[in-house]
């Protein structure tokens, strides 16, 4: 998207924002192309770089179209995790290039996602296997202990999995807040956040909680990882990408599974954003925007925000790095160095985004 | 200084080599799509022939590239059995004409106006190209720009229009073992990325 383009699509969103979370018509595809350019600055020995790929399988809110890349590595080819499944491209240099350069683009389809779980309950149950695989622990949301503790109290009470995941939503909405210096997207370290009684972080933290609490009393649930490619359609500043520079606008989101409903999106971290960042700032949680932001976001989801992936505790194939809790950054190494992946100017990585109309 | 750098990065863009590579990937899937015009044509019309299935779109910058060497290869075969069919990713018509009035390409243009076929063929990354033997099976696949005139790549496609359209299992018996990478077909100037997963 260039400047023009994203001004004039800035200034139809501002049409639009009359009212909190105002109508729109939510059926339609959208297309974006997003562009990921990755230069590994001053490399020395055998360089590699790792970047992550929007879901392979289509879902009736996301399909990839299709992805090309360019430049000077050596190999390049798709990886997918096998527990997970995440996809990412993989690219390799050997020591005679000094500077590895990579541009990936892809075209992807969005449309936004609304559940109405009063609606009749039509959709397959997950099997014994996979109701486990989303309700066991990973290496930082643990099932147990604090977090089992935590999950417990929050939905006493409550009868059927909606209402437990109702339950924690709304306790994470009302107990955590979104801490602006938190690096990156957060870590996700749920037993750390509780322990501390810091309730504060990003999205990696604050979802990854919902996660946790919900796994916790044996509703499944999953973090979804991805990155914002546009402004929100609905009114809300702080809920789209600011420009067609999209280099820092990563953000996971949740889903847990209910019977019959199938996976229902959701996302508490995003309420908390809106609290913190939506203008004025520091918005009361009884500022209209916010409840309303607060009884949209159990449910559904604005598909201006492209989803990578779901999995957890990654080891990047070929890469000295320790294990990481989540891809949705580029990540790269040179000479047996990992390059931080949270400083895109070191990395000197960007990534671009626009719609695709006409 | 700073320009100068860019300028460098700019110029190694598509400096790596993508290959051509045996096929294992199972048996070929349907095609059957229309072109611009309207008219069908399916990969079983084809039989007898070696076909280029090329996906490609037009924001693919490797796939724009390519083009005119696909095209100079169809061009030489003229008269051989050999055709070029090259499918576009669910993109508007429009687009693909505007393309076609920039690119001008004598094989037909195919359009997958939802992708569905892209996907049942694995072609995520684009361009993807399939090389059909005269039995109609996929017999090699390059993921990447490719320079379809260099020898290597002539050499595959003369290879595949040498043996009879009934004569799928010699080929198969003198096909070099899909991991042997010697086998892969370099080209002087191209992209690629392999479809096929490493697990971590």
């Amino acid at each position: 998207m260039n400047r023009r383009t994203f001004l004039q699509s800035s200034a139809a969103v501002a049409v639009a924002q009359s009212l909190p979370w105002s109508a729109r018509a939510a059926q339609d595809w959208r297309s974006f192309e997003t562009v990921t350019r990755v230069e590994i600055a001053d490399a020395f020995g055998v360089a590699r770089a790792w970047l992550p790929l929007g879901l392979q399988e289509d879902t009736d809110w996301q399909r990839t179209l299709g992805h090309s890349w360019r430049g000077n590595a050596a190999r390049a080819r798709i990886y997918r995790d096998p527990k997970y499944g995440v996809a990412m491209l993989y690219a390799e240099w050997p020591e005679t290039v000094f500077s590895p350069v990579l541009e990936l683009t892809t075209r992807v389809m969005t449309r936004d996602r609304a559940l109405d779980l009063s609606a009749p309950a039509r959709a397959s149950d997950l099997s014994a296997a996979e109701r486990r695989f989303y309700t066991a622990p990973t290496e930082l949301i643990p099932t147990d202990g604090i977090v089992r503790r935590t999950a417990l109290d929050i939905t006493r009470g409550a009868g059927n999995d909606v209402e437990k995941a109702r339950a924690i939503y709304e306790w994470i909405v009302d107990h955590t807040f979104r801490d602006p210096n938190t690096r990156g997207c957060g870590v996700g370290d749920v037993r750390s956040l509780l322990e501390s009684g810091n309730l504060g972080g990003k999205c990696a933290d604050l979802n990854a909680l919902y996660v946790g609490l919900a796994r916790a009393v044996g509703v499944p649930a999953r973090d979804v990882y991805g990155i914002r490619v546009a402004p929100s359609q609905y009114g809300y500043k702080s809920l789209g990408a600011g420009s067609p520079n999209i280099t820092k606008a990563q953000h996971c989101r949740a889903e847990f599974f209910a019977r019959g409903h199938g996976w229902i999106p959701v996302d508490p971290a995003d309420v908390r954003k809106v609290v913190l960042e939506e203008p004025p700032g520091n918005l009361p949680l009884d500022d209209a925007k916010v409840a309303a932001a607060r009884k949209r976001l159990f449910g559904s989801w604005e598909m201006n925000w492209v989803a990578y992936n779901m999995g957890h505790d990654l080891k990047l194939p070929h890469s000295s790095g320790p294990t990481l809790p989540y891809l949705m950054y580029v990540n790269a190494e040179a000479g047996g160095e990992m390059r931080d992946q949270l400083e895109p100017e070191t990395l000197r990585y960007a990534i671009s985004a626009r719609e695709i109309t006409g | 200084m700073r320009y100068a750098l860019l300028a460098l990065a700019f110029l190694v863009l598509n400096a790596t080599a993508a290959e051509l590579k045996p096929w294992t990937g199972g048996a070929t899937p349907e095609l059957a799509l229309a072109d611009l015009s309207g008219k069908q044509h399916r990969l079983s019309d084809y039989r007898g022939s070696v076909v280029l299935v090329n996906f490609w779109a037009t924001w693919c910058e490797p796939c724009r590239a390519e083009m005119p060497s696909m095209d100079r290869l169809g061009k030489s075969l003229e008269g051989r059995p050999f055709q070029v069919l090259a499918v576009n990713m669910a993109e508007p018509l429009s687009r693909i004409q505007r393309f076609k009035e920039e690119v001008p390409v004598s094989f037909p243009l195919l359009r997958d106006r939802n992708g569905s076929v892209g996907k049942a063929w694995r072609a995520r990354f684009l361009p993807a190209s399939y090389l059909i033997g005269r039995d109609g099976r996929i017999r090699y696949v390059a993921y990447g720009e490719l320079d379809w005139t260099s020898a290597e790549v002539r050499a595959r496609v003369n290879e595949l229009l040498s043996e009879g359209p009934d004569a799928p299992r010699r080929a198969e018996r003198d096909a070099p073992p899909p991991a042997q990478k010697a086998h892969g077909v370099r080209a002087a100037r191209s992209s690629a990325a392999d479809r096929r997963p490493d697990r971590a």
